[in-house]
């Protein structure tokens, strides 16, 4: 076993925020996948709809010469990260993955990850999850129902790490880069989410990263997140990629 | 019955206060001590003046070299802040008496009064550095600064009239304080003492209307006198420390300054108050009771320094967002590491160690050492805080914080001449102060023999302390 | 101070053991009341419990509201009782004595209702003892001691239990008074409370020692508590209102405000129902409203301080939720009332002599600092939370619900339930106290004034 394997994985995504066309197909995806309540309009209505990843639209420019930008936020996996050591009871960690790690058996709902939380990707239930007689049978068995009064937040598909990285060691390989991907990377029609391993050079999001339009969100609290950014191309403009990330 | 009754410290042996001494003779007896000066006086005297003179010179000479370059005057900043702090914080041991209505205060409050005329020293070191002080808007930028949208040169303007305001309230606490005394000088010395004292007196002859305004002008001064002591700790510190440093946002430094004021202050009030005590013979006037109570205050105070202290490192160390961590860098663990280390020890923990002592703060000369070691704790405080400040080169002064820590910046021979000049004139006016009226207030001596009263109680003593309204 | 009047040891006992001995006849309905409102909000609780937080008002991203506003507020008034007991006793300040025995009650009580909000306001309270308590030590699963919410109870428990042991120490030399003055059971009680109290000298010694080792330990107690409260707020960067450093000391010292407000608002009460006009005196009121001054300006200063520290960043986001705090609907009200009910209408009151002497006037004024001091917390944590941050998609407010706002009425029914009800077993003005303030203090005549004095012990 060579050192590099020894390293591990440090999963991330790059998001091409020039490519994303505000879809909406990789807010859907998680939805299905990650056994996500359905967000009734009571809930949006309360503010305690839950949507694991969600993409923003803003407006740039005054009317009528605006143009809509899109940008997908989800939890930012941040090897800083502030949710974490705010939790008592040591229900968010991270994980030598590089994920922000939520363990629900532990949350006892102090909500305090989430006051932490700059990009508010943390989401609390209110109540017991419900679904639809009608969904009764869509729930993703790999994936855990939270009950109420528990945090959660994206996972980077976990389980799909982990079935991906169990069927390579049975097949004693390492994983290859692109076998792991998200549900959101995956319903992404335009290729503006890419999903991958950091600590691997040759990979596709390694390469990514390091673009010249790359920036973090809310560099200001030196997160130090596992989700980089490539900053929209503007033909009309030149937009820095510090000028769109004091966006967000 | 017992009770949580403490003694009224009397030293070991002697029971109840000591026999009750004439208000005649307590007049002449301290109005005595102006006159002439020991040998060892003038000794001193002329080697803090010829001290004061080099530091006077090194500061002109170093406005001549070094005027071009504000990242060289980081001491001077500490200077003035270590200045303000202990002879704007000594005065307000002044004002106790009137509002907590102590009594063991009450012979000490001359002598931090005088501080105040050191005062004088703190707004010739300012000037240099107003002028130095980077305008508002530099390249057409606007820096961070609590003056949002004043014009130009605000802090300029409103810091000097802050501590020059502070500097004329203080001499008027001092004045309205020591009417009375002047008046002991008017009837009591001779020559020179004698006619201005008589000047000075306005008239005193301690009619009931005139004490009233008396204790009035002291309440108010008092109460006036605090107030502009924090304000001009906010204006001081902030202005010539924290706006100088991009991203230092600090809501308690104003208030942090404040507290070691006032800890800086009494140390000052007990260490002049040990070499007055020992220098000038006035141990039947300055009791171990003035000591031990300044002691828990000092105490007190240091205690509040550490929290002051470590509520503000928490938030910086916890938050660790990119300004939280550039200003620990540059004020922590950057250049000035060690100096903060030493401050630390010295401000807070050995003091601490010394002072926690009850057998300490009883006795004189602990209480003398313990308040040397805060004083010099206070100063190494003041460099690791404004050299730093100082240092950060001002065409960083716009960005959203510190990307760059500067390296450290040493004294060079300029700095330690003005440091050591500053001081020794501070020492020296206080001194000289001593020459010109009684370093105890002659009235409130008289007060403080005739409100505690020795009593026999059941089968022990006890002291019997009015309390009037 | 000249109203004091020579009062008999007779007097004394009779009068201040009347809560005890001679019932008032109020007493029993007022309790009936209050248990039966105390049961009502305990059942709001249980159906909160039983069915989530979703009967709150809580949103993203406002997941604390007015649980945590009242914790914070509660743990507040908690501050009274050692700032009277223990800094006064230290500082010999003689008019402390009448009103120990009230504060320090207020202490406890107010911690022990202080402690319910965090508890029912996590979303599975049930598993809190992995929160609190490291019982799962042999999975390795320990409570992050990097957490500020580990600090809390660490810090709340040091504090209650100090300042029951505080309480009952001061407690003792009256439960031998009223053992000796009991028959039945009450008797029994008190004989195993009293630890077999008889007065002589050694037994005082070790009470006064065992007072004044307390106040001392108990001083940086006080001090953390509410530091550490607000550290729960302040250490966290990503909500621009709350990453303050001044919050520690401007948490005490609003906290101090509104504790020594509830001690006014209580001696009021206490001098009205139980008629100790001889004991709580208006001199009493006056030397609370002198601190008060002092104390509410000190703390209208950290007020200043952070707001203009929060500008000063000049940060967008700060500045956007600062002007939402201060001047938009509905938080510009809050903040008008807050800012009048907490200094601006009783600060200026009691700058007048007559005012502090006036116990109708103190009590209201108290009360309203207290209704200040509540919304000052409320306005620091909900428009922190409801902020308008970069990320338009998480906008949202918060209005409490009637569940809320029943618990809320709650806890100040639970706190004054648990009051009236020590007050039919134990004297809420300490007996030896008053008798020994009247052995110690004196008039003496300087000239041809009569100034009163204070007896202090000399070796």
């Amino acid at each position: 076993m060579t050192t590099a394997s020894l390293k591990g994985p440090n999963w991330g995504m790059v998001v091409d925020v020039d490519k994303c066309i505000g879809c909406m197909a990789c807010v859907i995806a998680c939805q299905a996948e990650n056994n996500v309540p359905l967000n009734t309009q009571d809930r949006v209505e309360r503010g305690r709809a839950i949507s694991w990843i969600r993409v923003e639209r803003y407006w740039e420019g005054d009317f009528p010469d605006s143009k809509a930008r899109f940008i997908p936020i989800m939890c930012q996996h941040c090897a800083n990260a502030p949710c974490e050591p705010v939790c008592p009871v040591f229900a968010t960690y991270h994980n030598s993955e590089g994920l922000n790690i939520q363990v629900y058996n532990r949350c006892v709902g102090t909500r305090y990850c989430a006051n932490g939380c700059p990009y508010i990707v943390r989401f609390f239930n209110y109540w017991e999850p419900v679904w639809p007689e009608s969904l009764r049978n869509h729930l993703n068995p790999d994936v855990t129902v939270r009950s109420r009064g528990i945090m959660e937040k994206c996972t980077f598909c976990v389980h799909r790490i982990r079935r991906e990285s169990r069927k390579a060691r049975s097949e004693g390989r390492v994983l290859l880069d692109g076998e792991v991907q998200t549900a959101c990377s995956t319903a992404c029609p335009t290729s503006a989410l890419n999903f991958g391993n950091f600590n691997d050079p040759n990979s596709k999001v390694s390469k990514m990263k390091d673009d010249q339009r790359h920036y973090t969100l809310l560099d200001q609290f030196a997160t130090e997140p596992n989700v980089i950014y490539l900053a929209k191309v503007d033909t009309d403009r030149k937009v820095g990629a510090g000028e769109a990330a004091s966006h967000g | 019955m017992a009770s949580e009754v403490v003694a009224t410290g009397q030293v070991a042996g002697h029971h109840a206060l000591p026999a009750q001494i004439d208000a005649d003779v307590v007049a002449r007896e301290l109005v005595a001590t102006t006159m002439g000066a020991s040998r060892r006086f003038k000794a001193i005297a002329w080697t803090l003046g010829i001290l004061s003179i080099a530091g006077i010179v090194a500061l002109v000479l170093k406005w001549i070299d070094q005027s071009d370059d504000s990242t060289r005057w980081g001491y001077v900043a500490a200077l003035v802040t270590f200045l303000l702090s202990v002879t704007g914080g000594a005065p307000m041991v002044a004002m106790a008496p009137v509002f907590a209505k102590a009594n063991w205060v009450r012979p000490v409050t001359r002598i931090a009064a005088m501080f105040s005329f050191a005062g004088v020293v703190t707004v010739i070191m300012l000037i240099p550095l107003v002028a130095l002080l980077p305008p508002l808007v530099t390249e057409g930028a606007r820096r961070r600064t609590i003056w949002f949208e004043a014009p130009d040169y605000s802090p300029h303007f409103w810091s000097t009239l802050g501590l020059v305001l502070l500097l004329f309230t203080g001499l008027a606490l001092f004045y309205s304080a020591a009417i009375p005394d002047f008046a002991s000088m008017r009837d009591h010395s001779t020559g020179w003492r004698q006619r201005w004292g008589k000047k000075l007196a306005r008239g005193w002859v301690g009619t009931n209307a005139q004490w009233r305004t008396l204790r009035m002008r002291i309440g108010m001064f008092g109460t006036f006198y605090f107030l502009i002591l924090v304000f001009v700790n906010f204006l001081i510190t902030t202005d010539f420390g924290q706006s100088l440093v991009p991203g230092w946002r600090d809501a308690i430094f104003p208030m942090y300054h404040t507290i070691s004021s006032l800890q800086a202050g009494v140390a000052g009030v007990v260490v002049a108050l040990w070499a007055a005590r020992r220098y000038m013979h006035l141990e039947k006037y300055v009791h171990v009771d003035a000591f031990w109570s300044l002691g828990r205050l000092l105490f007190a105070l240091t205690l509040l320094w550490v929290y002051f202290f470590y509520s503000s490192f928490i938030v910086f160390w916890w938050g660790r967002s990119a300004t939280d961590i550039a200003t620990l860098d540059l004020l922590i663990k950057g250049p000035m590491m060690y100096v903060f280390i030493a401050g630390m020890l010295l401000i807070w923990f050995v003091p601490w160690w010394i002072l926690i002592w009850n057998k300490v703060r009883r006795s004189v000369n602990g209480m003398a050492i313990g308040a040397a070691v805060i004083l010099v704790g206070v100063l190494l405080d003041r460099i690791r805080i404004f050299v730093p400040a100082w240092s950060v080169p001002s065409d960083q002064i716009h960005e959203r914080w510190l990307t760059k820590i500067p390296g450290t910046v040493y004294p060079d021979l300029f700095d330690i001449l003005i440091m050591a000049g500053g001081i020794s004139l501070a020492v020296l006016i206080i001194m000289l102060m001593t020459r010109v009226i009684p370093v105890l207030s002659v009235w409130q001596v008289q007060e403080f023999n005739l409100l505690a009263k020795p009593i026999k109680y059941m089968r022990g003593h006890a002291t019997l302390i009015a309390k009037p309204d | 101070m000249q109203q004091r009047r020579p009062l008999d040891q007779v007097y004394t006992n009779r009068k201040l053991l009347n809560g005890q001995l001679d019932t008032p006849r109020w007493w029993l309905p007022t309790v009936s009341i209050l248990g039966v409102l105390v049961l009502i909000g305990i059942g709001v609780i249980a159906i909160m419990v039983n069915k989530g937080l979703g009967v709150t008002g809580l949103s993203r991203p406002v997941f604390w509201g007015l649980f945590i506003t009242t914790f914070v507020f509660w743990v507040g008034i908690s501050h009274a009782g050692i700032m009277i007991s223990a800094i006064l006793r230290l500082t010999q300040a003689e008019w402390r004595r009448p009103v120990t025995r009230a504060a320090e009650l207020l202490t406890v009580f107010s911690l022990l209702t202080a402690l319910v909000f965090p508890l029912i306001h996590a979303g599975r309270p049930w598993r809190i003892a992995y929160w609190i308590t490291p019982y799962d030590l042999g999975r390795g699963i320990y409570p992050n001691i990097r957490s500020p919410l580990i600090w809390d109870p660490v810090a709340i428990g040091t504090y209650l239990t100090g300042s029951t042991l505080f309480l009952y120490v001061a407690l003792l030399p009256d439960l031998g008074n009223l053992r000796d003055r009991t028959t039945g059971w009450r008797n029994s009680l008190y004989t195993v409370l009293a630890l077999g109290w008889r007065g002589n000298p050694r037994q005082w010694k070790l009470q006064t020692v065992g007072g004044i080792l307390l106040s001392a330990l108990m001083l940086p107690i006080f001090v953390s508590v509410h530091s550490i409260v607000s550290w729960d707020f302040a250490v966290v960067p990503a909500v621009e209102g709350w990453h303050s450093t001044i919050f520690a000391p401007y948490f005490v010292i609003g906290a101090i405000h509104s504790g020594v407000s509830a001690v006014v608002t209580m001696m009021a009460l206490m001098r009205w129902l139980w008629k100790w006009d001889d004991f709580i005196r208006p001199e009493h009121f006056d030397a609370l409203a002198r601190l008060l001054i002092v104390v509410a300006t000190a703390w209208l200063g950290f007020t200043f301080l952070e707001l203009i520290f929060a500008v000063y960043g000049q940060d967008a986001p700060e500045i956007a939720l600062r002007e939402m705090q201060m001047f938009q609907w509905p938080w510009n009200m809050l903040f008008i009332i807050f800012l009048l009910c907490a200094y601006l209408i009783p600060v200026p009151m009691w700058l007048f002599k007559r005012v502090r002497t006036n116990i109708a006037l103190m009590f209201w004024t108290s009360i309203l600092v207290n209704i200040g001091m509540w919304l000052e917390r409320f306005l620091i944590i909900v428009p922190g939370l409801s902020r308008r941050t970069p990320f338009v998609y998480v906008w949202d407010s918060y209005r409490p619900s009637a569940v809320e706002w029943t618990i809320l009425i709650w806890s100040f029914c639970w706190v004054t339930f648990l009051m009236l009800l020590f007050s039919k077993f134990f004297p809420l003005v300490p007996l030896f106290e008053q008798k020994e303030s009247q052995v110690f203090t004196d008039d003496v005549m300087i000239g041809r004034a009569r100034v009163p004095a204070i007896i202090r012990e000399a070796d």
